[in-house]
């Protein structure tokens, strides 16, 4: 579902090359629990960047669900993250002035979706991820834990391929943490594709893919 | 992304910044008050030269001794040779024009009115019966001059209101006798209250037959001849048959110049509408400046918003939608601007029409569609770089910083 080959990307930071990632190959397929670890630096947000398409790389092919997506356009890439891409961040990044529901739908508006759809599909979202009460309340109304599941529902609002989490549980306390991981691996069970970066190696033991970074190489790839 | 997306997206933006709003629509705000209000001043100095030209009569033609050669210049004075003096048989004679319906030969001068031992200067208007129906004047008592033979002179005279009340008083004036210059008249007719018309007030004038005032003033000539034109239409013919009697009754020579109240109107017509553009677009730069403005709260709110401008960008949002999301946000704050201008504007006009009640302040049309829509395209224009600038944000980049 996921094939990236010889992916490499370097930056330019003050003149010099720095290459984030070498020549990496990596497969994911549908449904799989995927962790990436490694140290700051190593290159593993970039990989998942890369995967995510917010960035290019440098060399190398990225195909998803068989379409060469190496060479797309900014729009079309764009496109295609709204459709197959469910991104949760560290910092959740809500809209502020917006509400937890107005947040979950700002995929759905982006894309254009009849607002009936919509409402069905939010009404189903606020259930699953046990947000009902918490529907017309702004970010700042909730907690970090209910923040990062107002995030998750987000990025499941369009069925995404895989869902793409970005140490989902570094800005949360460890009970909040164990939460959102829960309804992350709720999202796996139900037949999702997730990919977790994080620095815990705890939270690395519980996916059943543990992948190692280390300066732009994957060094270790284990499975369950 | 739907319309009606894209515009509540926006509106939750503005609604989500008030202070921000505020001081857009204030900008934006001003800039449309101050169209409206200056092309409402220059609009209704027009339409007030427009009624005081109606005033003076309709499908008026002007008959003046002396011919210019350059349009605009004096008649008369400028030319630099003597002309030929307008004499009453000239403008009896144009009566044989078919498309004259009446006319009023005028002579103008100076003389001393007297009463008893009340004395004033006053300007002293000779004239026939017919003046009163082309002036359209009104009389408050008695009578204007007797129609009859304009080569008859009768010891009669009317009096401007004002000049009546200054020589009697409270005292009747109709029948009583005044002497102006070295002749005695009978007052038989005291006008109505006019006030100012393009600078003559008939309040402060004597009128007496033409006649009388050849003898006064010593003189043959004419000020000018008053023609009025049996239609709108036919005020081209008037002007035309005119020119042709009196240049034949001249040997031949062109010497007099016909003006239509048409053609004055006219010209001050495009003097003042010329007048209230250049004003209008004067004050339609204070726009300008608001949209630039616009610009500078816009770019503030893409650094302000770059976190979300990734995350939009994260979740699929194409640099069009964000462009025109931005877009959207500018127009809003545009035509909230352009209703509040347009709500100070039209106050700021009605309280000068309390101040000046005699003068028509309005608006024109093209005023109150133009500032809004300029207020908008600027709007639009100067959103321009800072749209860009947001859907070129590098989403990795956005998102990262904190």
């Amino acid at each position: 579902m996921i094939r990236l080959t010889g992916i490499a990307r370097t930056f330019l930071v003050g003149g010099e090359e720095v290459h984030a990632l070498r020549a990496v190959d990596l497969e994911i397929a549908r449904g799989e629990y995927l962790s990436i670890m490694g140290p700051s630096g190593s290159g593993k947000s970039t990989l998942l960047n890369i995967i995510g398409l917010l960035d290019r790389p440098n060399a190398g092919t990225y195909e998803l669900d068989a379409r060469d997506v190496t060479a797309l356009s900014d729009d079309e890439l764009a496109r295609v993250r709204r459709e197959k891409i469910g991104f949760v961040f560290q910092f959740f990044h809500l809209v502020p002035r917006l509400t937890a529901l107005q947040n979950i739908e700002l995929p759905m508006v982006l894309a254009g979706i009849d607002p009936a759809e919509r409402k069905r599909r939010l009404a189903r979202l606020l259930a699953e991820y046990g947000l009902e009460g918490r529907a017309g309340h702004r970010p700042d109304q909730l907690s970090g834990g209910q923040c990062q599941r107002v995030a998750i529902a987000r990025a499941m609002s369009m069925g995404p391929t895989v869902i793409l989490a970005d140490e989902p549980t570094g800005n949360l306390d460890r009970h909040t943490g164990q939460e959102v991981l829960n309804v992350l691996e709720q999202v796996h069970h139900n037949g999702g594709t997730v990919v977790i970066v994080t620095h815990d190696p705890e939270i690395g033991a519980r996916s059943h893919r543990r992948l190692r970074v280390l300066d732009g190489a994957v060094v270790s790839d284990e499975r369950d | 992304m739907r319309l009606s997306d894209l515009l509540e997206f926006a509106w939750r933006v503005v609604r989500g910044a008030p202070g921000r709003a505020l001081l857009t629509l204030l900008a934006m705000g001003i800039g449309v008050a101050a169209v409206v209000l200056v092309t409402s001043l220059g609009e209704g100095a027009r339409l007030y030269v427009a009624s005081q030209f109606g005033s003076l009569g309709t499908n008026l033609i002007i008959v003046l001794p002396g011919r210019s050669e350059t349009a605009g210049a004096m008649p008369g004075v400028l030319v630099g040779k003597t002309s030929r003096d307008l004499t009453l048989e000239d403008a009896l004679a144009l009566k044989s024009s078919h498309a004259v319906r009446r006319l009023a030969p005028l002579i103008v001068g100076a003389g001393d009115i007297r009463v008893g031992a009340r004395n004033r200067e006053v300007p002293v208007l000779g004239s026939t019966a017919e003046l009163m129906d082309i002036r359209s004047m009104e009389m408050a008592r008695g009578h204007f001059l007797p129609a009859g033979d304009p080569r008859n002179s009768q010891p009669v005279c009317v009096l401007g209101a004002k000049v009546a009340s200054e020589m009697f008083g409270s005292n009747a004036a109709l029948g009583e006798w005044v002497r102006v210059g070295d002749r005695r008249f009978r007052v038989i007719g005291i006008m109505a209250r006019q006030g100012e018309s393009l600078g003559t007030n008939t309040d402060e004038i004597v009128i007496v037959p033409l006649a009388a005032a050849q003898a006064l003033f010593n003189t043959e000539a004419l000020f000018r001849v008053l023609v009025e034109a049996k239609s709108r239409e036919q005020i081209a013919d008037a002007k035309a048959d005119a020119e042709e009697i009196i240049r034949l009754r001249h040997e031949g020579e062109r010497d007099v110049t016909v003006i239509t109240q048409d053609a004055v109107l006219a010209t001050f017509d495009r003097i003042l509408r010329a007048l209230t553009l250049a004003v209008g677009s004067l004050a339609a730069i204070s726009l300008a400046v608001a949209g630039i403005l616009i610009m500078n709260v816009m770019l503030i709110a893409v650094t302000q918003r770059r976190r979300e401008i990734g995350l939009l960008k994260a979740l699929g949002a194409t640099g069009q939608q964000i462009r025109l999301a931005f877009f959207t946000e500018a127009v809003l704050l545009a035509l909230g601007g352009a209703i509040v201008g347009l709500i100070a504007g039209e106050l700021g006009r009605s309280i000068v029409v309390q101040m000046y009640p005699a003068i028509p302040f309005q608006a024109p049309w093209w005023a109150l569609l133009a500032a809004p829509a300029t207020a908008v395209v600027t709007a639009v224009l100067f959103t321009v770089a800072p749209a860009r600038r947001a859907a070129m944000l590098d989403p990795v980049q956005a998102l990262s910083r904190r």
